[in-house]
């Protein structure tokens, strides 16, 4: 890195810093204001006409959110099942395993947003208002103060993780180096940390986890397994060598062909019998495999926009096959690839859902099926589903944010 | 340099084709195993575990669901700790797996799930084609009709013509079919899943809304207008709902049906989950000594050999109480009667009727 002296008004670390010719004059507030109205809200009679008919739209779709959360709906279904949705055949005395679980991984966002980027206000307001929905719909009543103080806690851990992170000096020091060296183990050791402390020494079985936690346990896995299957494939199916790149070829080809509901069937009743394990590993597996013929061709697309001449100059200077792979091609494929497998990996995260469909499983969705069926909710069904669809959104969009943020750092779509 | 990288791919071919001979000869081998002497009851299997496994929906209102602590609830589920308590002495050495419709067989079969107690139907065709063996009847329903009370629909005499909204490619729409088709009457079908049926069926765009009776029932009488809506008492199919074991496993299926037949003995008997102790103790009469597998004068205790505790019967009642106990405590609080329904007891007007234990 060239050292450059820092522009005085840099604000906080990791911000980006506009070159001067793109700044902004410094014109008073309200002229500003008042321009950028006129241009973007009011630039002609049609316009004005169209600005106010989409403020009308808004107001009215605001103003019925609004309404139906505060007043229209029924959150006691929500409220009195938090338990159930969250984790439902949890063993109940083990709590204490899934808040740490929690707050280990809030930890794990704060710490890397603190290391590598920065929260802006966009991100604390959605950080606020996700918060701010799930202790309301939790504490509806009064009925959850423990979960409340419990899911406080964690957001704490998040943003003193954020806070003694962020003030690492961001450059050549060796306590900068340590820092990232601790960031990313904390990142890759962060799921199996999770999970041991959720089953280690008489915790969980592997057909106790549900609900949320069943989701939350089976997406990760799923992409990162399919990250670690993906690489070699995509490698493999670029290979001059016939026998490699056709063995990846029939893998990608055959996992893709079926859906995701088949292999889950191949889960349930073939897997047993060629690896055995518990269902839950199965299907980890299965997961792993199906995200991992996926994002192979996603990484196949990044190798093949790579131009021949990164590999022939890498060459070139003497670096060898493996050394060009590593240090020269992967990283750049990967960086082009991080908006497909995102999009993969999202995509996953929802897909958990289907493991109630087919298999003797319940996750989030499978539970909130479950909610409506009791005697005092039959009738509140909607608004366990709202609650579901807002809490795979949040997880989504955390996803997405997570990935534009290291699409900047990377510069992806800018170099 | 080119050399090595084709040892290497020829040494990672040889590798796959190993692991694929390793993987056919595994299943080779494990499939003779399995074909070579019959497989133990799942009866041992249970009492091996020291746990059932109980195959439920756990999402139908009434029958089987999750309490919000995550513990399950319902009909179907009563029965499951009735087995559990008869077997092995404990109602709660249960573990409830939630099954899918898609799956429910075949998980029987693969053993994963001991006994299939799901609101499933009893038909020939998966009596004798699905491996699958039914104990006796647990709940009696059929397909009926929700009219609106003002319409004048009292029967399907009245029902020429009308809009019937109906769940799509189900069976109740085939015998929706076939009935109107032999009554000679027309109908216009609405379809949809349960649920937009019951929206569609309040918001008056049909005239009828076709079901489970008890299904219909329950779902009306959770709705805030439910004065404004009538279920007729006419039932156009049989849907008798039943526990499923393995086929040919006759020491399971023989317990399996023995609870379920004890449980509605204890109530035509009079034995409640109140006095089950106290009676076996000191039974009232030979018939109730013998259900209970108690002494008696002029007997011994009632033994037939059903490889569990004679006193399982006993247990099962202790546990969750008789027929009409676990009816009134899961089925009726959420809108399905008993009185005059198939499923009261044959001495007070229903089909409920046990073989004596003796």
């Amino acid at each position: 890195m060239v050292d450059r002296p820092q522009p005085a008004d840099a604000g906080p670390p990791g911000r980006i810093v506009l070159p001067p010719h793109r700044a902004r004059a410094r014109r008073p507030f309200r002229d500003r204001a008042r321009d950028w109205t006129r241009h973007n809200l009011f630039p002609s009679p049609f316009g004005a006409l169209l600005t106010l008919a989409c403020l009308a739209v808004l107001v009215a779709l605001l103003c019925g959110i609004v309404w139906y959360v505060f007043f229209g709906a029924d959150w006691g279904v929500v409220s009195a099942n938090r338990w159930l949705l969250f984790a439902g055949g949890f063993p109940r005395d083990e709590e204490w395993r899934l808040w740490a679980g929690v707050g280990l991984v809030f930890l794990m966002i704060g710490v890397a947003y603190g290391l590598w980027s920065s929260f802006n206000r966009r991100d604390l307001l959605f950080l606020a208002l996700a918060s701010a929905f799930l202790i309301f719909l939790m504490a509806h009543g009064g009925a959850a103060i423990w979960s409340s103080i419990w899911f406080l806690a964690a957001l704490g851990l998040m943003l003193a993780g954020y806070a003694i992170a962020v003030r690492v000096p961001r450059d050549d020091s060796p306590l900068r180096a340590r820092a990232n060296r601790i960031g990313v183990a904390l990142l890759v050791l962060g799921l199996p940390v999770v999970l041991l402390i959720l089953m280690a020494g008489g915790g969980a079985g592997t057909e106790d986890f549900d609900g949320f936690v069943l989701n939350v346990i089976l997406a990760p896995v799923g992409i990162a397994g399919g990250l670690i299957v993906a690489i070699p494939l995509a490698i493999g199916r670029a290979s001059s060598l016939k026998a490699i790149s056709w063995t990846c070829t029939a893998y990608i080809e055959l996992v893709r062909g079926a859906p995701l509901l088949g292999w889950l069937f191949v889960a349930l009743f073939i897997l047993e019998d060629v690896i055995g394990g518990s269902l839950l590993v199965r299907t980890m597996v299965v997961l792993a495999v199906f995200t991992g013929a996926y994002m192979a061709e996603y990484i196949r697309g990044g190798l093949q926009a790579l131009p021949q001449g990164q590999d022939e100059a890498a060459r070139a200077v003497g670096l060898s096959r493996r050394q060009t792979l590593q240090q020269i091609i992967m990283p750049q494929a990967l960086r082009v690839s991080i908006p497909p497998l995102v999009g993969q990996a999202i995509s996953i995260w929802k897909d958990t859902s289907l493991v109630s469909v087919i298999l003797p499983m319940r996750e989030l969705k499978g539970n909130a099926d479950s909610a409506i069926a009791q005697t005092a909710f039959l009738a509140d069904r909607i608004e366990v589903y709202v609650f579901v669809a807002v809490i795979f959104w949040i997880v989504a969009f955390t996803m997405s944010r997570i990935s534009q943020r290291v699409e900047r750092a990377q510069g992806v779509g800018e170099r | 340099m080119r050399r090595r990288t084709q040892l290497g791919a020829a040494a990672l071919a040889a590798l796959l084709c190993a692991l694929a001979l390793a993987a056919c000869g595994g299943n080779g081998g494990g499939d003779a195993q399995s074909g070579g002497d019959a497989p133990p009851s799942v009866l041992q299997d249970v009492i091996d575990r020291g746990q059932l496994r109980c195959g439920v929906k756990g999402s139908q209102p009434g029958f089987s669901y999750l309490e919000p602590d995550g513990s399950f609830s319902g009909f179907d589920v009563e029965f499951c700790k009735a087995i559990a308590a008869a077997v092995l002495d404990d109602p709660d050495a249960v573990q409830y797996i939630s099954v899918a419709s898609a799956t429910r067989f075949e998980l029987l079969a693969a053993r994963e799930i001991d006994v299939l107690i799901r609101t499933t139907t009893v038909t020939a065709e998966r009596d004798a084609g699905r491996g699958v063996d039914f104990a006796p009847t647990t709940f009696y329903t059929g397909q009926s009709f929700a009219v609106h009370a003002d319409s004048g629909i009292t029967s399907t005499a009245d029902m020429n013509g009308v809009t019937i909204c109906v769940q799509s490619a189900t069976t109740t729409e085939q015998n929706l079919d076939d009935f109107f088709n032999e009554l000679g009457y027309s109908y216009t079908p609405l379809g949809g899943e349960d649920q937009e049926n019951q929206d569609a069926f309040v918001a008056g765009r049909c005239d009828a809304w076709t079901g489970d009776q008890s299904n219909l029932a329950s779902r009306i009488s959770q709705l805030p207008n439910r004065d404004e809506f009538r279920v007729i008492n006419e039932i156009i199919s049989k849907e008798p709902l039943a526990p499923g074991v393995l086929d040919y496993d006759n020491a399971w299926k023989d317990v399996i049906t023995w609870v379920v037949y004890g449980l509605i003995n204890a109530e035509e008997l009079g034995v409640t989950q109140a006095n089950a102790a106290a009676w076996a103790a000191n039974p009232p009469s030979t018939a109730v000594a013998r259900l209970l597998g108690a002494p008696f004068e002029g007997g011994d205790v009632a033994d037939f050999d059903f490889q569990v505790d004679p006193q399982f019967i006993r247990r099962a009642v202790a546990a969750v109480g008789n027929y009409g106990e676990i009816y009134e405590r899961t089925v009726a609080p959420v809108g399905i009667p008993r009185a005059g329904t198939l499923n009261a007891l044959y001495t007070e007007g229903g089909i409920l009727y046990a073989p004596p234990y003796r």
